[in-house]
Parts: structure tokens; C-alpha cells; sequence
């Protein structure tokens, strides 16, 4: 299997905000360090939706559900970009969660 | 082409309340429409829900197949975290992939269970989509930008907002009542003007659109719609509810009639609802329950239900497998609306749990103690019906299921949340889920002004497969709901049954996709191949 890189992850993440941000009120550039809540206007919701466009992309499920619940109860009050890049490039290691259901 | 067939979903639509209206005058064009056409009740699946109800309605086959049981799924095999259900949950063929394999198009607006969306002819606008991600999700992917052009159209008011959607299940305050209902009738005319633009622009043979309001209302104003529940002596605020609700359904009469007509009188137009709908006046604290009883203990910071009315969001829902200790917890209720129990066995979701081999025992006892469960004050029995797992849901999906799925008396939902009482009686009387949905029929071939027994929610997709002239494929549980037609169709039109259903695939390539350019060639062959694409 071919490691994904997160300098790839990065760009994926890039190509999946861009082909909806067109009808975002957010026009700014997005870095590792943009914040989904503060700076996108995310609500919770649109990070399920970013979770489903991700696996998607990927053709593979993510333990999405248990790491947005992690994140909140180690108090952290926002994800950043290079959150989502560093789970993601943790998670592309491993096996798909959930096909065997 | 012309718009042959015609699908009017209304969510949580029953005849308890759709009666009382026709009968008062407020949707005079429905009362026409069953005049000369067909009613009857429309049995739901277990539990009647909106997502294993509209999964049914539109594979025509069971939850124990199509894998759809509630609105939420575990995310993994190994843990107890939850994820909202989608179209890759749905494992077996719709109506909409079926018919486009035969060469038909079909245009879906607003149904539930079409993210990610799936390769189909003709147009799709799904439902339960955040606004900022619907250009994404319609296909094919050039059709947001085409509805964007309908005159009014309002991407935040037409797609899925979670505030407003919890508030159906949390409450509202009722300052809010009056914004949250005229919010509903835009939102109504947002998918109604969609339809209207495609139904003008690309005719299609089958059309469905889904009206999601109905459950809306009558979950958080059930007290206001339910003639039996009106105040003898309303206060003013109280008739400004109750006329603004029926302002909603004249509205929706309205929508409804406008639909009718762009059909044509060739059309058949079907009405369709996924599940019914009851008042509620209490609720049932499951995992108090269980806790009393020794199989679930709390985890240390289990917030205590702070409503008193049972009430819980849909970003608790999703914590709730960290109100748990699940060290010392065997069995456990994990979603209010699935009215599902689940059992901790070891080596199922982790090391903790019951021994397998004690599965059936300690089933068997639950179930038992369930049925013992008996009002304080009445003496009438709580739990009204247990079903185990392979009796819900009998099929390749059983695994997806609670071990045991409940029916209460009052026909509610549980509450998974800490309280220190089991029962509760509600504040107010809200409305909740019953098995009697709606079904209602009116077309070329189809009889006029009968009343009909209950029908089966899984007849819904063969009858219309049928009425397009297609045949039906083998492995589909419903039956053509021949009882509909008038005498002689189908010596005329003969059902046919036809090949087995596709399963489909759970990451489909989608043409014209971005991230898909490379492969796009081969795709778009292979899905000619099919039969998706011309």
C-alpha cells in the first residue's frame, strides 16, 4: 500500500472545501491552522457532512464519531485543519473501520 | 416525456389528523383527490421511523434487509460511537436505481438516505443535507446550480438546519412556535418550487418529493393539531398556534394540488407516509430502568435528564456512549427514537459484557422484567411489546439491530437519559410515531373512492414499479398492491416478475465528479453498462 502523504491529505481536504465554499459566506485562504468553527462557520453538522465527503473521497470509512467525541472531552474547543490532516494520516495506516458490518 | 408517475411523500402523514382536517375544510383539494381515488392505512415497519420507514417505502423490503433501523448506526465494529445513517447503509436496490436501469429517469427530491448521492438518471435534491454542502450532494453535480435559479430560492431555508430539526425532538420555546411553523410553510414552497422547475424543465417518470413539515408539527404541536387535545376554552396565543398549524396544511393542500395538476390526468399520483402518528404523555426513562435493575451503571459524569420531559438533542445522542460505564454495564438503551436495547457481550464491541453463552438466559429474563414493568399509580403495564432482534428484524442485517426493540403504551419513544424516577408524565402532551402511516392512490387504472384495508409500506415500491410498467424484480418482499386497480388492469397489464435487484455499492463513482476526471471515462462505460447512464 502507498502511504498517503499529509502534504496529499492537505490537498485533498483543499479540493473537498473548495467544491462547496462557493456558497460559503468565507472567502479566505484555508491553512493547517484555519479553525472549522471559528474561521470556516462550520456548524457540527457540516463536519459530519465534511466526514462523509472525506470517506468518500478516500472510499473508505473513518472513525470520525469517536474522534470528534475525544477532541471535546480533552476540552479542545475547535479543530483545526492540521487536526483533521494529522487523524486522517493516522487512520490511512490502518485498516477501514466499519466494512465487516 | 411526460410526468407519468407521481410520489407525494408527507412524513409522519396519518389519517388521525389529515381527517380532521379534510373534514374541517382546510385541505378541501385532498378530499377531492381521495374522492376519486383510493385510501388506506399504510403499516410501518419496526420501529416507525423515519429512516427505516422511508428506506422500506422506497426498496420495498424489510429493515432486517435494507439494514436502515434507526437514525444512527455504530461507526465501527469495535466501538459503541454513533454515526447518522446514509445511502451507504441502504444495502439493497431503490426504486430510483431500478427504474434507472431500465432506462426510466426519475427526479427525488428530499428524501432521506441520498448522501453521498448515487449514480442515477435524472435528477436527485437529498434531504437531512447541511446547506453549505447541498451543491456537493444534488446530482447529477450540475443541478445545484440550476435549481439555484428558480425565482426565491433560499439554500438555508430549503436545506437541512440542525437547530431547527432538533428542536422537533428537544422542544422550542414557545416564544418560538409562531417563527418556527411559518419557517415550515417557506420551507414547504422552497422544495415545492424546486419541483415545479424540474417538473417544467425535465419531465421525468417518475417524480417523488418528500413534505417533512407534517412530522415537524405534529411532533412539537401535536396538542394544537389533534382536535381532542384543543383547550375548550383556548387563550389567545392558543387559537394563533392552532390557525397557524392549519394555515401549514392549507398550505400543504395547496402544494399538493399544484402538483396534481403539472401531472396531468394521465398521471398516477401515489401519497405516501413513512410512519403515523399519536399523542405521547409520558416518558420512560430505559436506562434509569436498567440501572435499578443491575445491568447498566452510570458513568461517573452522566448528566441527570435537566428537562424532566425527557427531551434530549441530537449532539447528546451522539455522546451517549460516554454516559456509560461500560466496565460494569451488560445492557443498555444507546438512541431514544430507535427504541432499541442492546446487549454488552463480550467479545461483540470490546472485552467487556455477558458471556456469549448466557446470551439467551439473560435475554430472556430482560424481556421478562420488561413485561413486569407496571405503572405505580394504575397498575397497567409499561412495555407493551418486546420484540427480540431476529424477530424485528429478521434477514442478512440482523447483526445492525438492538437486541430487543420495545413498543410503550403511549406509543412514544424511551429516554436514554439519568433520571432518579423511571416514569414521567409529560408536561405537555406531544406528538410521537404510530405504525399507521398513510396511503392514498388516484390515476389511470386505479379505482375511485374506495377505502381500503391497511397496506404494507413495502408494497409501495412494487405497486409503483408496477404502475411505470416495470417488471418486478424476484427478491423484493412487497407485493404489487393489486387491490387498487380497477377490475380487469391486470388481466390488461399483467405483473411481471422480473431479475433480482443490484446490491449496490458502497462508494459508487459518480460522473463529472472532481475528484473523479481520471477514471471518468471508464466510469461513465461502466455505468452504461448498467443501465445508469445513456
Amino acid at each position: 500500500m502507498v502511504e498517503v502523504t499529509q502534504e496529499q491529505i492537505a490537498a485533498d481536504l483543499e479540493g473537498i472545501f473548495h467544491e462547496t465554499m462557493g456558497d460559503w459566506e468565507y472567502s479566505g485562504e484555508i491553512t493547517p491552522d484555519t479553525r472549522l468553527f471559528a474561521d470556516l462557520g462550520l456548524e457540527s453538522i457540516d463536519v459530519v457532512a465534511l466526514g462523509g465527503a472525506i470517506e468518500e473521497h478516500y472510499r473508505r470509512n473513518f472513525p470520525f464519531a469517536q474522534w470528534l467525541i475525544q477532541m471535546r472531552d480533552q476540552q479542545v474547543d475547535d479543530i483545526r485543519v492540521k487536526d483533521v490532516i494529522q487523524f486522517l494520516h493516522d487512520n490511512l495506516k490502518n485498516p477501514s473501520v466499519g466494512e465487516s458490518q | 416525456m411526460t410526468n407519468r408517475v407521481v410520489l407525494i411523500g408527507l412524513d409522519g402523514g396519518t389519517f388521525a389528523t389529515l381527517d380532521a382536517l379534510m373534514d374541517e375544510g382546510v385541505m378541501p383539494f385532498l378530499q377531492a383527490f381521495l374522492a376519486s381515488g383510493v385510501r388506506g392505512e399504510l403499516l410501518s415497519v419496526i420501529p416507525p421511523l423515519t429512516p427505516p420507514g422511508w428506506a422500506s417505502l422506497v426498496t420495498g423490503r424489510t429493515p432486517g434487509h435494507h439494514g436502515v433501523m434507526d437514525f444512527f448506526r455504530f461507526e465501527s465494529p469495535h466501538n459503541s460511537y454513533l454515526r447518522l445513517v446514509d445511502s451507504r447503509d441502504v444495502k439493497c436496490e431503490t426504486i430510483w436505481s431500478i427504474i434507472s436501469r431500465q432506462g426510466l429517469k426519475a427526479t427525488i427530491l428530499n428524501f432521506p438516505q441520498m448522501i453521498p448521492p448515487r449514480p442515477m438518471a435524472g435528477n436527485a435534491v437529498p434531504g437531512w443535507a447541511p446547506w453549505r454542502h447541498l451543491r456537493r450532494l444534488c446530482f447529477p453535480p450540475d443541478l445545484f446550480d440550476k435549481i439555484k435559479t428558480v425565482p426565491g430560492f433560499n439554500v438555508q431555508e430549503l436545506a437541512m438546519d440542525l437547530q431547527l430539526e432538533g428542536r422537533a425532538i428537544e422542544g422550542s420555546s414557545k416564544d418560538e412556535y409562531e417563527d418556527w411553523i411559518q419557517f415550515h410553510i417557506r420551507r414547504e414552497q422552497q422544495w415545492f418550487q424546486i419541483l415545479h422547475y424540474l417538473m417544467q424543465e425535465d419531465p421525468c417518470d417518475l417524480t417523488a418529493v418528500l413534505f417533512d413539515g407534517v412530522d415537524k408539527l405534529q411532533h412539537l404541536l401535536w396538542r394544537f393539531i389533534d382536535p381532542a387535545y384543543l383547550p375548550a376554552h383556548p387563550s389567545a396565543w392558543e387559537q394563533r398556534i392552532r390557525e397557524l398549524c392549519l394555515a401549514y396544511f392549507r398550505h400543504l393542500d395547496g402544494l399538493i394540488a399544484e402538483t396534481v395538476a403539472m401531472a396531468g390526468s394521465e398521471a398516477s399520483v401515489f401519497v405516501a407516509s413513512d410512519h403515523g402518528f399519536g399523542p405521547s404523555t409520558e416518558v420512560f426513562y430505559v436506562n434509569a430502568w436498567l440501572h435499578r435493575h443491575g445491568y447498566l451503571a452510570w458513568a461517573v459524569d452522566a448528566p441527570e435528564d435537566a428537562t424532566e420531559a425527557g427531551r434530549l438533542g441530537l449532539g447528546m445522542i451522539r455522546r451517549a456512549p460516554v454516559m456509560v460505564d461500560w466496565s460494569r454495564t451488560t445492557t443498555y438503551g444507546l438512541t431514544p427514537s430507535s427504541n432499541g436495547v442492546h446487549m454488552a457481550v463480550a467479545g461483540r464491541r470490546g472485552p467487556h459484557g455477558i458471556d456469549p453463552t448466557e446470551y439467551e438466559r439473560v435475554r430472556s429474563r430482560l424481556i421478562e422484567q420488561l413485561y413486569q414493568l407496571t405503572d405505580p399509580v394504575t397498575g397497567g403495564r409499561v412495555v407493551t411489546q418486546v420484540w427480540t432482534r431476529e424477530e424485528a428484524f429478521p434477514g442478512p442485517q440482523v447483526h445492525m439491530a438492538p437486541d430487543l426493540t420495545l413498543s410503550l403504551r403511549d406509543g412514544g419513544f424511551v429516554s436514554i437519559l439519568k433520571s432518579d424516577v423511571i416514569l414521567r408524565p409529560r408536561p405537555e402532551v406531544v406528538g410521537t410515531h404510530r405504525p399507521q402511516g398513510v396511503f392514498m392512490a388516484k390515476g389511470p387504472g386505479i379505482r375511485q373512492g374506495l377505502s381500503l384495508p391497511p397496506l404494507s409500506i413495502i408494497d409501495v415500491a412494487p405497486t409503483l414499479l408496477y404502475t411505470l410498467g416495470l417488471p418486478i424484480p424476484k427478491d423484493v418482499e412487497g407485493r404489487v398492491a393489486a387491490q387498487i386497480l380497477d377490475p380487469g388492469a391486470l388481466q390488461r397489464s399483467p405483473i411481471v416478475v422480473g431479475e433480482p435487484t443490484q446490491i449496490p455499492e458502497a462508494y459508487p463513482q459518480r460522473p463529472g465528479h472532481k475528484e473523479d476526471k481520471e477514471g471518468e471515462t471508464q466510469v461513465l462505460e461502466r455505468l452504461k453498462n448498467l443501465g445508469y447512464v445513456e
